[in-house]
């Protein structure tokens, strides 16, 4: 333990600035996109901004593991998605499936005009297993290999899901522009 | 390629570069349009998605993980350097109260020997002060001046540091001296030489009495304490 302590001293501080340097610029580049990422899969601002928090409170304990910066992004998403795993764990008791919660707040997601307005409700409509790869692929522009990487499936079983999600979307859309002129009719 | 085939590649991922799906595009217009029309939805996706990021969150995220890191090291910290540092604190404290108690009556001398004080304590005791004057205020300390030492000025009890004093101004020939005289047994702390700024401090102890003599020229100040150790008695 001093030993250890020891050698470490002369180019600790050194290391912690560079540490410190890598960090706020990946927080800089990626706090964006994980963000967002967050927002679409807890569909709530203040728990989404809480888990990214956690997330790079623990992205900076375990910096030194992450070797290419390339790989940054599909590393924050498997530290978000365990956060946002745990925060389940930790709620057992007043968990509810968030998939039931109807819509999310359409507040929490800006202003926009009536067409995203409504292309946003249908997305987050999406039940997870669809909306998760979508964003995966659509936000952070991950190829199929590495959603299914991530997902822990199978490429054809992500691709698949893929194809279902934009089917469930375009459909929707159709839906709403058939009850459209229903109701002009 | 059969056209579920192609839709449901174009609906995986509408970016495909496979050869296959890109020549059956070719071939056909008809598909071509269905893939154009999955990007376009693909593009307003993309824009549908991008939501506001709350102010200042990259900041938020930076200063939070500093706060982290200041609370873990604190937690960090062996119980060996808390002692020390507990140690260490106990230790400056303790110095702390001797250095005050010392700071304390020097800095009251060097405050009661500034011009603006020494001007007013002078205007108001007029001209001269007798050494009759004088020695009806030095029997407060049982002490008694017996040779002159010089044109007093003036001459007023004033508090150092809350002990009782005589003060004596003394027209020098280089400038004003202060003669203080304090009772030995409350100002034991007191250095024999002190100074601050351009202020030279000298005290010394004449039985009961401690004889503190303050001015901005050395040899006056010497000179001084030479003729005061001759001129009081207690």
């Amino acid at each position: 333990m001093f030993s250890r302590n020891k050698t470490q001293k002369p180019s600790v501080s050194t290391d912690m600035m560079k540490k410190q340097k890598r960090y706020e610029a990946l927080v800089k580049a990626l706090h964006a996109d994980i963000f967002r990422y967050a927002m679409w899969l807890i569909k709530d601002k203040a728990v989404a901004e809480d888990v990214v928090q956690e997330t790079f409170l623990r992205a900076w304990k375990s910096l030194d593991s992450l070797k290419d910066e390339a790989a940054a992004k599909s590393w924050l998403i498997t530290i978000l998605r365990r956060e946002n795993a745990r925060r389940f764990e930790r709620k057992q008791f007043d968990l509810v499936d968030i998939d039931d919660v109807a819509v999310a707040d359409p507040n929490d997601f800006g202003d926009v005009t009536l067409e995203h307005r409504e292309l946003r409700r249908i997305m987050s409509g999406l039940s997870e297993e669809y909306r998760e790869p979508l964003m995966m692929q659509i936000l952070m522009g991950f190829s199929g290999e590495e959603i299914a990487e991530q997902l822990n499936l199978n490429k054809n079983t992500v691709m698949t899901r893929l194809f279902r999600a934009r089917n469930q979307i375009k459909e929707a859309l159709l839906g709403d522009q058939t009850t459209g002129e229903q109701v002009n009719g | 390629m059969d056209e579920l085939t192609f839709r449901r590649t174009i609906y995986a991922d509408p970016n495909t570069q496979d050869p296959d799906v890109i020549k059956a595009a070719m071939d056909d217009p008809s598909k071509q349009a269905f893939w154009d029309e999955v990007k376009a939805l693909d593009a307003q996706m993309v824009q549908a998605m991008n939501i506001p990021v709350p102010e200042n969150f990259a900041e938020k995220l930076i200063l939070r993980q500093g706060m982290d890191e200041f609370t873990q090291r604190r937690q960090k910290r062996p119980w060996y350097v808390a002692m020390a540092a507990s140690v260490a604190m106990f230790a400056g404290i303790g110095y702390m109260t001797l250095l005050a108690g010392d700071n304390g009556l020097a800095n009251d001398v060097f405050a009661h020997v500034s011009h603006e004080y020494m001007e007013k304590e002078i205007m108001m005791s007029g001209a001269g002060v007798s050494n009759d004057k004088i020695n009806e205020k030095m029997a407060t300390f049982n002490g008694k001046l017996s040779e002159e030492i010089g044109n007093v000025v003036s001459a007023n009890y004033c508090y150092l540091d809350k002990i009782k004093s005589l003060h004596m101004i003394i027209k020098g020939e280089k400038g004003l001296i202060s003669l203080f005289i304090v009772p030995d047994s409350e100002s034991k702390e007191l250095k024999e030489d002190f100074s601050k700024d351009d202020l030279i401090g000298s005290s010394f102890l004449l039985e009961s009495a401690k004889i503190i003599i303050v001015g901005d020229d050395k040899s006056e100040v010497a000179k001084l304490q030479q003729t005061a150790k001759a001129a009081f008695t207690f």
